[in-house]
C-alpha cells in the first residue's frame, strides 16, 4: 500500500520528465528543419542557377548571331558542348551539370506560317517579305552539391523583319523611293533602338543603294516602323532588298518585288 | 486515549513529510521543464546579422551585374574593354555606402588584365569581417564563344 503511494507521488516527475523528453524531441526536429534550410546558403545557390541560366540564354543568341552570319549549322551544338564544359570548371566544388536539348523539327510559334523547321536548336526563312532568324534550346541544370535536380527552362531568341511598303514616289520631279519596316524581337516586341548602321545593305533592282533611315511611331501602320530612303531612283525597282543586323549581331534579309508606284 | 494521540501526531508527521516530498517533487519537475525550454531557445537562436549582410549584398550584386547584362551591356564592356564605364554602371547601381571590387577571369580562371574596377579603399575589403563575393558568367559577345569570370566583391561602408 506504501509503494504504490510512493508509485503515485512520483507521477509529477515522471510527466515533466517525459514533457521534457517531448519539447526536447520537438525542438531538435525544428533544429533540423529550420537550420538546415537556414544555414544553407540559399542566395548563392539561387544566384549560380540564374547566372547558369542567363548565360545559356546569351549562349543561344550568340550562337544564332554566329549561325546568321556563318550559316554554321552546328555552331549552337558546339558552343553548348563547350558551355557544359565551361560552367562546370566556372563553379568548382558545387557540382554543377548542365545538359540541353536543341529544338528539332516543325514547330509553331509567333504566328509565323508555315510552322519554324528547326535543324539543331537554328531555323532561319530569308528573302521573302516577313524574313526571321530563330533559335531554341531546352536546357537543364543540376547542381549535386545541393541535390538540385532537374530545374528545366526553355529559351529562344528571334528576330523577324517585315517589309510593309516599298513605295516609289515619282511626284513634283524629285524621285525616290521609301521602305517601311517593322522589326520585331522575341514574344513579338517590337525594336526600337536600331540605327542606319543596323541596315548593313539595301539593294533596289539587286543593286547596293545609299540611303537614310527614320524611325518613328506609324498612326498608320499602328506599330513602330523604319523607313528607309532612297533618292534619286529614276526607274521602277523591280526588286527590294534589305539586310539586317540587330545590336546583337543576328542577321536576317527580307526581299520582295511588291514596289508601288505613287 | 495516549494511544490515539499518538497514532494522531504520527499520521500528521507522515502527511507533513508526503507534503515536502510534493514540494520538491514540484520544483524538481520545474527545473526538468526550464533545462528543457532552456536547451529549446538555445537551438532557435537567430543568424548573426554579419550572415544576413553578406546574403543581401549578394542579392544586390547579382541582381545590379544581372539587370546590366539584360540591357545588353556587360558583354560589351567586359570585351571592348570599358572599363570606365563599367566602373559608372556599378558606382551608379549599388547604393552609396556599398563598395565593390571587379576581377576578371577567363574560363582557366587565369586573369584578365585590367585597370582597377574598384569603389572604395582597398583596405576596407582586407579589414572588413564580411565581403560579398558574387560569381557572374558572361559566355561571349556577339557571335563569338569566349566566357569571362566576373567576381564581384562587395562590401558595407
Amino acid at each position: 500500500m506504501r509503494l504504490a503511494k510512493e508509485r503515485k507521488g512520483q507521477f509529477i516527475i515522471i510527466a515533466a520528465m517525459l514533457l521534457s523528453i517531448m519539447i526536447i524531441s520537438v525542438s531538435t526536429v525544428i533544429y533540423g528543419t529550420v537550420t538546415y534550410y537556414r544555414q544553407e546558403r540559399w542566395e548563392e545557390y539561387i544566384t549560380i542557377v540564374d547566372s547558369i541560366k542567363t548565360a545559356s540564354c546569351n549562349l543561344l543568341q550568340i550562337g544564332l548571331a554566329n549561325y546568321t552570319q556563318t550559316l554554321n549549322p552546328n555552331v549552337t551544338r558546339d558552343y553548348f558542348n563547350r558551355w557544359i564544359r565551361d560552367a562546370r570548371s566556372a563553379y568548382p566544388g558545387y557540382g554543377v551539370d548542365v545538359n540541353y536539348a536543341l529544338a528539332s523539327g516543325l514547330r509553331s510559334a509567333y504566328g509565323i506560317a508555315p510552322p519554324i523547321n528547326y535543324s539543331l536548336g537554328l531555323a532561319r526563312r530569308w528573302n521573302v517579305p516577313t524574313s526571321y532568324s530563330v533559335s531554341n534550346a531546352t536546357v537543364s541544370i543540376n547542381i549535386a552539391s545541393v541535390g538540385l535536380t532537374g530545374y528545366n527552362f526553355s529559351s529562344n531568341v528571334f528576330l523577324k523583319m517585315s517589309i510593309r511598303d516599298v513605295v516609289w514616289y515619282t511626284g513634283s520631279g524629285n524621285w525616290y523611293v521609301i521602305m517601311y519596316l517593322s522589326v520585331d524581337k522575341e514574344e513579338l516586341e517590337p525594336i526600337i533602338s536600331l540605327q542606319a548602321s543596323n541596315f548593313a545593305s539595301v539593294k533596289l533592282s539587286g543593286v547596293p543603294q545609299s540611303f537614310s533611315m527614320k524611325r518613328y511611331y506609324s498612326s498608320t501602320y499602328q506599330r513602330f516602323i523604319y523607313e528607309i530612303r532612297v533618292n534619286s531612283v529614276t526607274v521602277l525597282p523591280s526588286s527590294a532588298n534589305i539586310t539586317l543586323v540587330d545590336n546583337r549581331g543576328i542577321k536576317t534579309i527580307s526581299y520582295t518585288t511588291n514596289v508601288q508606284q505613287v | 486515549m495516549e494511544d490515539l494521540i499518538a497514532k494522531r501526531t504520527r499520521a500528521r508527521n507522515r502527511r507533513s513529510v508526503k507534503g515536502q516530498m510534493r514540494v520538491v517533487e514540484s520544483i524538481l519537475a520545474i527545473l526538468i521543464v526550464i533545462s528543457a525550454v532552456t536547451f529549446f531557445y538555445f537551438f532557435a537562436s537567430a543568424p548573426s546579422s554579419q550572415a544576413r549582410d553578406v546574403g543581401e549584398l549578394e542579392k544586390i550584386g547579382h541582381n545590379i551585374l544581372h539587370d546590366i547584362d539584360e540591357q545588353g551591356l556587360l558583354a560589351r564592356y567586359v570585351y571592348r574593354s570599358e572599363w570606365g564605364n563599367l566602373t559608372s554602371a556599378l558606382s551608379v547601381s549599388l547604393p552609396i555606402n556599398v563598395y565593390f571590387s571587379l576581377s576578371i577571369y577567363d574560363v582557366n580562371n587565369n586573369p584578365i588584365n585590367h585597370p582597377l574596377i574598384q569603389y572604395g579603399d582597398q583596405q576596407v575589403f582586407s579589414s572588413s569581417a564580411a565581403v560579398a563575393s558574387v560569381t557572374y558568367i558572361v559566355p561571349g559577345y556577339q557571335m563569338n564563344y569566349n566566357p569571362r569570370i566576373l567576381v564581384l566583391k562587395l562590401v558595407n561602408g
